[in-house]
C-alpha cells in the first residue's frame, strides 16, 4: 500500500531515534507567531494602502510549514508556495525581510523587483516562487539533483496546494523525481479550496495520497494541523530519504482560514468547514499540547507571544522607514555579468 | 593543421564533446539524447565517452526538463538540454520566460543554462516539427537567443553559449544539419555572443538574416551580381539577442538598401525588429524602403508543394533583390 495515516504507522527512523525526532515545540510555535502576526500587520498595512498590489495569507495553515522547515537539515532545499511564510521563517528569513519585501523596499530580498509572496534566499536553499502553479516542482528536483551530485546529500521540499494538483507541472515533476529517485517531499497543503474552487472540483480520487501509487512512490496522508505530530512524522520521513533518495507524496489536511488574497471575503466557503477547522486551529492546537505536555507553561506560551508582537512591530516600522527602489535602476540586472 | 569537412550537426557534437570534457559541471539531458544520440544524432557517441551521469535520457516533460536545469544551473552545474524539436518547446515555455528569464533581475542569482533546440523547415516536417520560433524566445527578458549558420560558427557559439551565466536558447537548423559543411581545424577559439558576421561583402543592398536563409540569401546574392545588377552584402546575424546593432547599421550605411529574411512567421517577427531599428537609427541612411521576406502568417504545411511556397528561398530572395535594386 502506497497510502500510510500518520498516527497507524510512524516511519522506522522516528522510531528508532526519538530523541534526534523530539520536536523543537517551542521553536515551532514561535514560527507559527510570528507568521500569524506578520500576515495579521501585513493585512492591516494593505487595507491602509500601505501595500500595493496584494496580500496573500496563510491563516490556519501555519503548521505544515513551520513543522516541515524545522524537519530539514542545513543542506536541504525548499520552494514554499503562496501559503508558506512559516517555511520562509522557519528556514531563516527574518520578519524584517519579509516586512521589505511586501512594502517593496530596496533593501528587500528581490529590491523591489517582485513582491508579496514571491520571495526567497537561494544562500539559504529557498526558492523564490513563480505564481505559475506547478512550475517550481522541477526546479527544486534539479537543484535536489545537482546538490547530491556534489556529495551533498540534500533532501528537497516542494510545496503544493490541491489546485496545483491538476497542473501538467504537477505529473511531470513527480514522475521526473521518481523515475531518477530524487528525495523530495512534495507536500500538498490540502486547503479545500484553490481561490473559489472546492476540491470536488479538482480531483475524483478519495485522498491525493492515493495518486503516488500511480508514480510508483509512497503517498503519505497527514494531519496538517497539528505541527508536532506532523514534525515527527516529517523528521523520520528526511531520515529515510537520505539513506534511501526517493521522492515521497505528502499530503497534509487542512484548512484556508481566510479568502485567497486580503479582498476576497471568501463568502464561498461553507460556515461548518470554517467551524470545523477553527476547532482545530493549528497555533491553538500547539499551544495546548505544549502545555499539556510540560514543554512550556501557559505564563512562558504569552511571554513567546509579546516577544514575537514586539519583533514583528519593530520589524515593520524599520520597513516602514526604509527607501523604494530608485527608478533608475529599472534595467539593471536583468542579466548575469560575465 | 589538417581539415576534416564537418556538418553542422557534427560540429554541434564536437562543441558538446569540448564542454563535456573541460567543464566538468556541464551535463546534457533530454529525451533520447544517451546511447541513441538524439533524434538528429547530435550527441551520438557522448554517452558513451561520458557516462550516464553526465549524459542521460528523461521522460517526455519538456516543462520538467527546463525546470530540472534551472534548479541544476541554481546550484553550480552548466546544464544543457535538448529539445527533440523547438515546437515541443512551447508546451514548456512557461519556464523559461517566468522562471529562467526572471531569476537574475529577481534574486541576483544567474541561470547559466542552454536549451538546444532544432528548428525550421525544409525537410516537409509539417506544421508541429518544422517551427521557426525565435521571435517568440526574443521577446522574453532575461533570455539570450544565438542562431548559427555554419558548421565554424556552431560549435564555437555552442561553447560560449554554454558558458554565458544567462539562459540561452540556442538554435539549429535542422535542414543545415547535413546540409551545410565546411573543412574545419580540429582547434577553434569561441566566438563572442552578439557579434554578427559579413558573409558576404556588397555596396547595393544588404541582405540581414540567419540561420538556414544565409545560405539561400548567399545563393541569391551571387546570382544578382552575375546578372550584373548590383553587389549584395549578407549580414549573419548569428546571435539575435543581444542582437549587433551596430553591425546592422553599419550595413545600412555601406548599402542604403534593406532586406530582411526569415523563415519565421511575418506579424510579430525577428524582422519587424530588425525593420524597426533600422527606421529607427538609420531612416536617413535609406534609398529605398526596407522590405521583409518572410513565411506567410499560416502554419507551416507538409507537401513539399506547399512547403516550398512557404519557405522564402534563393529564387524568391532573388526576385526581392531584383525589386530593391530597382527602386
Amino acid at each position: 500500500m502506497s497510502r500510510k495515516q500518520t498516527k497507524a504507522t510512524p516511519p522506522a527512523a522516528a522510531r528508532g531515534r526519538p530523541a534526534q525526532a523530539a520536536p523543537p515545540g517551542s521553536a515551532l510555535l514561535k514560527c507559527m507567531l510570528l507568521t500569524q502576526l506578520t500576515e495579521e500587520r501585513l493585512v492591516r498595512l494593505y487595507h491602509q494602502g500601505r501595500i500595493s498590489g496584494g496580500v496573500y495569507i496563510s491563516r490556519g495553515q501555519e503548521a505544515i510549514g513551520a513543522a516541515t522547515a524545522a524537519a530539514g537539515g542545513p543542506d536541504d532545499l525548499y520552494a514554499p508556495l503562496i501559503r508558506d511564510m512559516s517555511v520562509h521563517i522557519g528556514r531563516g528569513e527574518p520578519v524584517l525581510d519579509i516586512f521589505r519585501h511586501c512594502l517593496g523596499r530596496v533593501t528587500g530580498p528581490m529590491k523591489g523587483r517582485d513582491g508579496n509572496v514571491h520571495y526567497g534566499c537561494l544562500a539559504r536553499g529557498v526558492y523564490p516562487m513563480i505564481s505559475h502553479l506547478g512550475a517550481m516542482l522541477p526546479v527544486v528536483t534539479g537543484a535536489v539533483m545537482a546538490r547530491r551530485r556534489q556529495g551533498r546529500p540534500a533532501v528537497g521540499f516542494a510545496y503544493l496546494g490541491d489546485g496545483a494538483t491538476s497542473t501538467g507541472d504537477f505529473h511531470e515533476a513527480v514522475n521526473f523525481a521518481a523515475v531518477f529517485d530524487v528525495p523530495v517531499i512534495f507536500v500538498i497543503e490540502n486547503n479545500q479550496f484553490a481561490y473559489s474552487t472546492p476540491i470536488t472540483r479538482q480531483f475524483r480520487c478519495r485522498n491525493l495520497a492515493d495518486r503516488a501509487v500511480g508514480y510508483g512512490i509512497e503517498g503519505l496522508a497527514a494531519d496538517g494541523n497539528e505541527a508536532v505530530d506532523l514534525y515527527r512524522l516529517v523528521r523520520g520521513l528526511v531520515d529515510q530519504l537520505r539513506v534511501r533518495p526517493r521522492p515521497v507524496l505528502l499530503v497534509c489536511d487542512t484548512m484556508r482560514m481566510r479568502g485567497h488574497g486580503a479582498h476576497d471575503d471568501f463568502s464561498y466557503v461553507p460556515r461548518d468547514l470554517l467551524e470545523r477547522f477553527t476547532a482545530r486551529d493549528p497555533l491553538d492546537l500547539a499551544r495546548a499540547r505544549l502545555i499539556a505536555d510540560g514543554a512550556l507553561t501557559a505564563a512562558e506560551v504569552a511571554r513567546l507571544e509579546q516577544v514575537c508582537q514586539a519583533e514583528v512591530d519593530a520589524a515593520c516600522q524599520q520597513a516602514l522607514a526604509e527607501p523604494p527602489p530608485d527608478p533608475a535602476t529599472l534595467t539593471e540586472g536583468v542579466y548575469a555579468a560575465g | 593543421m589538417p581539415l576534416a569537412e564537418t556538418t553542422l550537426v557534427e560540429a554541434i557534437n564536437q562543441g558538446l564533446r569540448r564542454l563535456l570534457r573541460e567543464r566538468p559541471e556541464v551535463v546534457l539531458f533530454g529525451e533520447d539524447i544517451g546511447a541513441f544520440g538524439g533524434a538528429f544524432k547530435a550527441t551520438l557517441g557522448l554517452q558513451q565517452e561520458f557516462g550516464e551521469a553526465r549524459v542521460f535520457d528523461t521522460p517526455i516533460c519538456e516543462s520538467a526538463i527546463f525546470g530540472a536545469a534551472i534548479g541544476m544551473a541554481t546550484q553550480g552545474l552548466r546544464p544543457i538540454v535538448e529539445l527533440q524539436f523547438v515546437d515541443f518547446g512551447m508546451t514548456a515555455v512557461h519556464q523559461l520566460l517566468n522562471n529562467a528569464g526572471t531569476m537574475h533581475y529577481r534574486t541576483g542569482v544567474a541561470v547559466p543554462m542552454t536549451v538546444r533546440a532544432p528548428c525550421g523547415g525544409g525537410i516537409c516536417g509539417g506544421p508541429f516539427h518544422s517551427e521557426e520560433l525565435e521571435a517568440f524566445f526574443c521577446h522574453m527578458p532575461g533570455v539570450k537567443v544565438v542562431y548559427p549558420a555554419f558548421p565554424a560558427d556552431a560549435r564555437a557559439l555552442l561553447v560560449s553559449a554554454a558558458l554565458d551565466p544567462n539562459p540561452v536558447i540556442f538554435l539549429e537548423n535542422k535542414y543545415l544539419y547535413r546540409h551545410v559543411k565546411e573543412w574545419l581545424p580540429a582547434d577553434w577559439e569561441p566566438i563572442p555572443l552578439g557579434v554578427a558576421q559579413v558573409c558576404r561583402p556588397g555596396s547595393d543592398a544588404v541582405v540581414l538574416t540567419y540561420g538556414a536563409m544565409v545560405h539561400e540569401a548567399l545563393r541569391a546574392a551571387e546570382q544578382v551580381e552575375q546578372e550584373g545588377a548590383g553587389t549584395v552584402m549578407v549580414l549573419d546575424l548569428r546571435t539575435l539577442k543581444p542582437l549587433d546593432a551596430d553591425a546592422v547599421l553599419a550595413a545600412v550605411a555601406a548599402t542604403n538598401r534593406v532586406l530582411i529574411v526569415h523563415e519565421g512567421w511575418r506579424t510579430g517577427g525577428f524582422g519587424a525588429e530588425l525593420a524597426a531599428l533600422v527606421a529607427e537609427r538609420a531612416f536617413h541612411l535609406l534609398d529605398a524602403p526596407v522590405v521583409r521576406l518572410t513565411a506567410p502568417d499560416v502554419p507551416v504545411p507538409f507537401a513539399p508543394e506547399l512547403e516550398r511556397a512557404y519557405r522564402p528561398g534563393a529564387d524568391t530572395i532573388h526576385a526581392a533583390l531584383l525589386e530593391l535594386l530597382d527602386y
